[in-house]
């Protein structure tokens, strides 16, 4: 895969955990890196005189921030640096993937979240709800994961929700690009309302599991194998929390039924997940864009 | 499409500098038309708030002359603004006035140049702060028809805490740079601009038919600047009505970000002056006509009403309407609230990034790009500064608005000094620069100068302003010579712990050489 992945960055803990989760996924994918700091544009600021002085001190700041971030990253990585300008974080992150025709969009989820976990900033949420290519949220410390730890295996969340066939097309790339062992998840078993009466449906939710898997599995191509679990447990974050996960592990999810095409938004389940999560987790969107039509 | 051209130069990553020529372009280029431009000079006035803290001491200074000293206050004004904004063109920097300074008149000068601006800028926010808390209760008080939730305003812990919320609110609006859109910004100056005039409009109406509660005949009197009876009233006056303008100068200063830098800044300046003054006049005049300058319950000569004349004024002249006035007063005060935030957080930044005070200073919140830390204690010290006032004077409001006009002119006048030496080589290069960077900012300055002299002089007798005194001296004077003999102090020791800048090492002396050898 010679894509490009764009890194939103803030000179703070979670934008180093982005910048080095994206240069391990350059580094595995053989991808191009764009580091991207994203500055208060025109337009936005209606309220105080703008100040050309403070602006140029910004610009300034922004470049210091992004030489520190790039002396973060392996020499051997191919990287660029860029300054845009956006009402938002988010928007302005967006317009940039999209003129760079990023095929992944990094940013970081750290900043009061617990050691390890996500939380979800209102940059990320913006972002989830309107991005048009999967999203890769770095937990927090990524940045003490070390870049030889590579990409290891990708397991991919699948459902019988539409948003799967996108998902396993995300996945497969991915692990072809990586080299990276494929894990197909099923949570239907435990990704049920709690009204429900879990016992009987448990025991059909789980034949129903083992279809999904093995329809999932069918249609991988013959070269690659996945491995395929089932997860157990009486909730998500229980379920995910007693499957087993490596260092090096990313996993992805689809976006909810509620996005409208092409954007994210992330469902319930997912963010359940991502709230038990260690590791990075992608979330791809419903229809993903022409593949062809990128480079 | 909000990105702009610099989206096109990308940083590269083996740490090359990028073209210093390409940085010089704002990021705002071209967005702002002349509407905006005059929207914007209009919210950083706030004629709401300023008129309503400045217009009583104005008439205790002088009388039913407010016309004239609002009309001569201008000119001062004016001229520094045109020096202003030549510095501006040259060296468009966040610290303006401190790095203009230090340019022309080396670190020490230059220093107490931004520290004046600060004191400035931090006497002003605690004033905001505190006519918004008197105007809230008043609001709650109009709105619940509940006269006794007013007067709970005037309880000083009660006010000081209400006080300290908005101050809070306000920090973290410019900390985390939450914007109000534009739509809404039109709309609140709008607001401000309609409620005035309905203000001025039904005074006069109710003169009109007697029912005005000291009913004077406006007098062509009132327009004559010599019928003041002392000098020392003009300079008062003055220093209050330097207060009242103070922010038309943006629409000037604002260059690379309008539509049209030829045109736009001076038409915006030009039309942003004309409304403002006839404003200013319709109100003072209205005002006057219906209340008068004596002592009486609502007479504008009443101590006890004139730190704050709208909250007095309103019930009596729109009755049920009132409450109209309460929000223009507070939506004017929040509105010019972050722009008043901004500008001692950048001074405070270009001089934590020079040197000139620590490192911290000039540190950008990478989430909100902000200057985080010196909005933070810019926030703590108005914070502090308006709860010890609150408790030392029985007039604060008052107070704070006077040695804020002293302050104002204090470094204004030595940003009009930098600007005439700054250029002293390029003064006769043109007939333009004649005027611009040597008469208009140089008697600008004079006259700034001598307001700030007589100001600090008559204001050591404890009858002064308000009549708050420390130790048998007035207490304005004390509060000028504290910020300033403060800022010496902490000046020093910062030489002392770390002098580059007060070497010169960071930010040097210049004048730019005359052009005209180059011509011939």
């Amino acid at each position: 895969m010679s894509g490009r992945i764009v890194v939103g960055y803030t000179a703070t803990n979670a934008g180093l955990d982005a910048v080095a989760l994206g240069a391990r996924l350059a580094s595995a994918s053989g991808a191009q890196l764009d580091v991207v700091v994203i500055l208060p544009g025109s337009g936005r600021n209606v309220a105080d005189p703008s100040d050309a002085g403070y602006d140029r001190y910004l610009l300034d700041t922004a470049e210091k921030w992004l030489r520190d971030a790039a002396a973060t990253i392996d020499p051997s990585i191919a990287n660029n640096a860029h300054i845009r300008f956006g009402e938002s974080f988010a928007e302005g992150l967006m317009t940039a993937a999209n003129e760079l025709k990023a095929t992944f969009i990094v940013i970081g989820t750290a900043g009061g979240g617990r050691l390890g976990r996500h939380r979800l900033g209102t940059v990320a949420t913006t972002l989830l709800h309107s991005a048009e290519i999967p999203v890769v949220l770095a937990p927090e410390g990524a940045r003490n994961t070390e870049n030889s730890a590579g990409i290891t295996r990708i397991t991919a969340a699948v459902g019988t929700r539409p948003g799967a066939g996108a998902l396993m097309n995300e996945a497969l790339a991915l692990v072809s690009a990586t080299g990276a062992t494929l894990r197909l998840l099923s949570l239907v078993t435990v990704d049920l309302p709690p009204s429900v009466d879990t016992g009987v449906i448990r025991i059909a939710g789980a034949a129903h599991a083992d279809d999904v898997l093995a329809t999932a599995r069918a249609a991988l191509p013959s070269h690659i194998t996945a491995e395929a679990v089932i997860a157990r447990g009486t909730s998500i974050e229980d379920a995910v929390q007693h499957l087993s996960w490596e260092p090096g592990e990313i996993a992805m999810v689809g976006s909810s039924r509620l996005a409208r095409p092409r954007h994210l938004f992330l469902g319930s389940t997912a963010a359940k997940m991502l709230h038990e999560l260690t590791i990075p987790m992608i979330v791809v969107p419903r229809t993903p864009l022409a593949k062809e039509s990128q480079r | 499409m909000s990105a702009v051209d610099k989206s096109a130069t990308p940083v590269t990553s083996d740490g090359a500098e990028n073209d210093r020529g390409i940085s010089s372009k704002g990021l705002s280029q071209g967005t702002v038309g002349l509407i905006g431009a005059v929207v914007i000079g209009i919210s950083c006035i706030a004629p709401a708030y300023t008129l309503t803290a400045a217009l009583g001491p104005t008439v205790s200074a002088v009388g039913f002359q407010v016309p004239a000293i609002i009309l001569i206050g201008f000119i001062p004004m004016l001229l520094v603004a045109f020096g202003y904004r030549e510095l501006n063109n040259r060296m468009p920097d966040s610290g303006t006035s401190f790095t203009w300074a230090t340019r022309a008149f080396g670190p020490w000068v230059g220093w107490m140049a931004g520290w004046g601006l600060i004191a400035a800028t931090i006497l002003v926010l605690s004033n905001l702060a505190g006519i918004a808390v008197d105007f809230l209760f008043l609001l709650i008080a109009q709105l619940s028809n509940d006269p006794g939730i007013a007067e709970l305003a005037a309880n000083p812990f009660i006010n000081v805490v209400v006080c300290l919320l908005f101050m809070l609110g306000a920090t973290l609006i410019s900390y985390r740079d939450m914007q109000t859109t534009q739509r809404l910004q039109y709309f609140l100056v709008s607001f401000q601009l309609l409620v005035l005039l309905f203000f001025a409009g039904t005074a006069i109406v109710a003169v009109a038919n007697g029912n005005g509660f000291d009913p004077s005949a406006l007098s062509w009197e009132w327009f004559n600047p010599f019928a003041v009876t002392s000098f020392s009233a003009v300079a008062a006056g003055l220093s209050l009505s330097i207060f009242i303008f103070w922010g038309w100068d943006v629409t000037l200063t604002m260059n690379e970000e309008t539509k049209d830098p030829d045109r736009t800044p001076g038409r915006a300046a030009t039309l942003t002056v004309v409304l403002i003054v006839t404003l200013y006049l319709l109100l003072a005049i209205s005002l006057l006509m219906f209340a008068g300058t004596g002592t009486g319950e609502f007479g504008l000569g009443n101590p006890d009403i004139q730190d704050n004349v709208f909250f007095a004024l309103a019930a009596p002249i729109l009755g049920p309407l009132a409450f109209m006035v309460s929000l223009a007063v507070l939506t004017s005060s929040a509105s010019s609230l972050q722009s008043t935030f901004v500008s001692p957080a950048r001074t405070l930044l270009a001089m934590g990034h020079y040197g000139a005070l620590p490192k911290k200073f000039a540190a950008v919140s990478p989430r909100f790009l902000t200057p985080g830390y010196a909005v933070i204690v810019s926030s703590i010290v108005a914070s502090t500064f308006y709860a010890v006032m609150r408790f030392i004077s029985e007039n604060v409001l008052w107070d704070t608005i006077t040695a804020l006009g002293m302050m104002i002119s204090f470094y204004y006048g030595i940003t009009a000094f930098a600007c005439v030496w700054y250029f002293r080589h390029q003064w006769f290069d043109s007939i333009r620069n004649m005027f611009f960077t040597l008469l208009f900012p140089l008697v600008g300055g004079m006259i700034l100068a001598a307001l700030f002299f007589i100001t600090l002089i008559d204001s050591m007798d404890p009858n002064y302003g308000s009549g708050s005194s420390v130790g048998g001296v007035g207490l304005v004077f004390v509060l000028g010579l504290t910020v300033i003999i403060v800022g010496i102090v902490i000046m020093v020791w910062q030489a002392i712990k770390h002098p580059k800048f007060f070497r010169g090492e960071t930010l040097s002396m210049d004048a730019p050489p005359s052009h005209r050898g180059r011509k011939r």
